[in-house]
């Protein structure tokens, strides 16, 4: 569906020289500094998938998304869009593509939803079954028709997006770009949001790529993820994978039946103490937690016990933090 | 077409939410009318025969060019471009599968019809009303003027998406859009009739692009211009919107390939 081969987009900035005098030698003669953004990128998505793909801000993730949209030309490398190069063939590829900016709106601003929508049916020449179908479809699962005579303006944003999806999703795409979808929609909406998401990758087979910041979101919905942080891939594999891969520690979180004082393990380390319950954190490959429970009970009487598997958003924070380490040993 | 006709019922959409925009454009087009018919009439009675054609038809140009005055003064296509590049809203007008110059030709024209309908043939009906419009010389003349009008709008949209395009570089709308304004409102014989102009400016006017929205077609409704006249006039505008069409593309193209190399 998607192939990328070694891409890499540059940006050209002016750099601006100081004061007045510089302002104005900048007239004449400018220089230019090559800012990259995206960095030598490789990677293939297959039909069918729904990938998330995540990294910190200014990573390159819009940067790539708009250059398989086709309106961002790389500056080298391949990029081939379910056999079409999007910037070479930018209004062939967007008809086979849908998209959704989070921050952006498709839509018209001073027109109701629905007249929006069809306006979307007569410039992507939708046929009026196939309009009606999905129309119908969105009422469903977006309950579009509680704010479809709304002019867009006057949407919540949880509205608009859901009624940006509609939009992007109109001409059946195969392909659907998501672009921070859900940036400051409440918990409800992202909820709903998310498992339209779910259904129309699995009922529709529609092939969908993720941006998001929210790891809540890659852990519900995505089958797959892909890191990239200052224009690379760093990560790229499904989320048993990495947990398996950089989530090397544990935590033993022990209550114990009366208040304790601190103590700390050969091999598990103190991290948190709080009342009668204290936090040991321990590497997976070196201790059992058999080993280390029975050391403990050894100790003193155990009331209650858990262990924590580590938080897939501190997976990526120590990931984003370039110390990918203490996993990258045992292979990619 | 199809998208063309969206376009236009979008604009009725939008009369609900721009409803002062609407009344102020309506007043200000009747009060136009009302001056420019006194402006002749005092002109007339000071120096009868001094302008080149019968009072008449004077008061028939006269107001008919304030009547179709919303036809092309719009703040169209320039303003959204300006607007869209620098929000880089841009990107998600190239998302659609739509030609960039063809998707503003379509919402502009959208727009324009919705104009014709709500504003410009009530105001041609106010001025046959009240303010001494006469019919067409001929039925043919009318139907001439009706594509003159045409071919000048089209006219009047070319100027303006390559004012857009310019603006892109420039980076400054307003002013660029004042003075092109300014020189429209003049070189176009809207305010007054170019054949009215001294020797060089005369030429000039005749020359420049703009007399193709509002001089030709008013002169051919009044009956000012026959037979051969009309069709050289309208083979100018025909020059001209051929003209433009490639400049404006050609311009475009340019520029949206910066656009999508440095990312709006």
């Amino acid at each position: 569906m998607i192939q990328v081969e070694h891409l890499t987009k540059e940006y050209k900035r002016v750099i601006r020289r100081e004061g007045f005098l510089g302002s104005v030698r900048t007239l004449f003669s400018a220089q230019y500094e090559t800012i990259p953004a995206v960095n030598d990128i490789s990677f293939r998505i297959d039909e069918g998938e729904l990938v998330g793909y995540i990294g910190p801000n200014g990573a390159g993730k819009s940067t790539s998304i708009k250059m398989l949209c086709g309106i961002l030309v790389p500056t080298s490398g391949r990029i081939e869009v379910n056999g079409l190069i999007p910037h070479k063939e930018r209004m062939k590829n967007t008809r086979q593509i849908g998209a959704v900016f989070g921050q952006k709106t498709q839509l018209w601003w001073d027109v109701p939803v629905i007249e929006s929508l069809r306006l979307f049916r007569d410039i992507y020449k939708v046929p009026e079954a196939q309009y009606k179908h999905n129309l119908n479809l969105f009422n469903d699962l977006l309950d579009l028709h509680e704010f479809q005579n709304t002019p867009v303006r006057q949407l919540s944003l949880g509205q608009r997006l859901r009624a940006d999806m509609a939009a992007a999703l109109l001409h059946n795409p195969r392909l659907l770009f998501l672009d921070e979808p859900m940036i400051g929609v409440d918990v409800v909406a992202k909820e709903r949001l998310r498992n339209f998401i779910q259904e129309i990758n699995r009922d529709q087979k529609v092939t969908i790529l993720l941006t998001t910041h929210d790891m809540v979101d890659i852990e519900k919905v995505c089958s797959r993820i892909m890191i990239i942080d200052h224009g690379h891939i760093v990560y790229d594999g499904s989320l048993a994978q990495i947990r398996n891969q950089y989530g090397k520690q544990r935590k033993l979180v022990v209550e114990f039946e009366e208040a304790v004082p601190d103590f700390s393990e050969p091999n598990a380390a103190l991290v948190k103490s709080e009342g009668r319950k204290k936090w040991f954190a321990f590497n997976r490959f070196e201790t059992s937690p058999s080993t280390l429970i029975a050391n403990i009970s050894s100790r003193y009487p155990i009331l209650d016990l858990a262990v924590e598997e580590p938080e897939i958003e501190e997976i990526v924070r120590t990931i984003y933090q370039g110390k990918p380490g203490n996993a990258r040993e045992n292979g990619t | 077409m199809k998208v063309f006709l969206a376009f236009a019922r979008q604009s009725f959409h939008s009369i609900a939410i721009y409803r002062f925009d609407f009344w102020l454009r309506v007043s200000t087009v009747l009060i136009l009318m009302y001056s420019i018919r006194w402006v002749w009439v005092a002109l007339y009675t000071q120096r009868p025969g001094a302008f080149g054609a019968s009072l008449e038809q004077m008061i028939t140009y006269g107001v008919l060019s304030m009547a179709i005055e919303n036809l092309f003064y719009s703040f169209g296509v320039q303003y959204y471009m300006s607007q869209q590049v620098r929000s880089g809203a841009i990107d998600v007008d190239l998302l659609k599968p739509l030609d960039f110059h063809f998707h503003m030709l379509a919402r502009n024209t959208g727009q324009m019809l919705f104009r014709l309908f709500i504003m410009i043939l009530p105001a041609i009906l106010c001025g046959y009303l009240f303010f001494g419009l006469r019919p067409p010389a001929t039925p043919l003349a009318g139907f001439q003027f009706a594509l003159a009008l045409f071919i000048g709008y089209l006219v009047g949209f070319h100027l303006e998406f390559l004012l857009g395009s310019i603006a892109l570089v420039t980076l400054d709308i307003h002013s660029i859009d004042w003075a092109f304004n300014a020189l429209l409102r003049f070189f176009s014989g809207q305010l007054v009739p170019i054949w009215l102009f001294p020797g060089p400016l005369g030429t000039l006017a005749s020359l420049l692009p703009f007399r193709a929205l509002f001089a030709t077609p008013l002169s051919i409704y009044t009956g000012l211009l026959n037979g051969e006249a009309i069709i050289n006039a309208v083979g100018l505008q025909l020059f001209w919107l051929a003209a433009l069409v490639l400049l404006s593309r050609w311009f475009w193209n340019r520029i949206q390939a910066r656009i999508i190399s440095q990312g709006g």
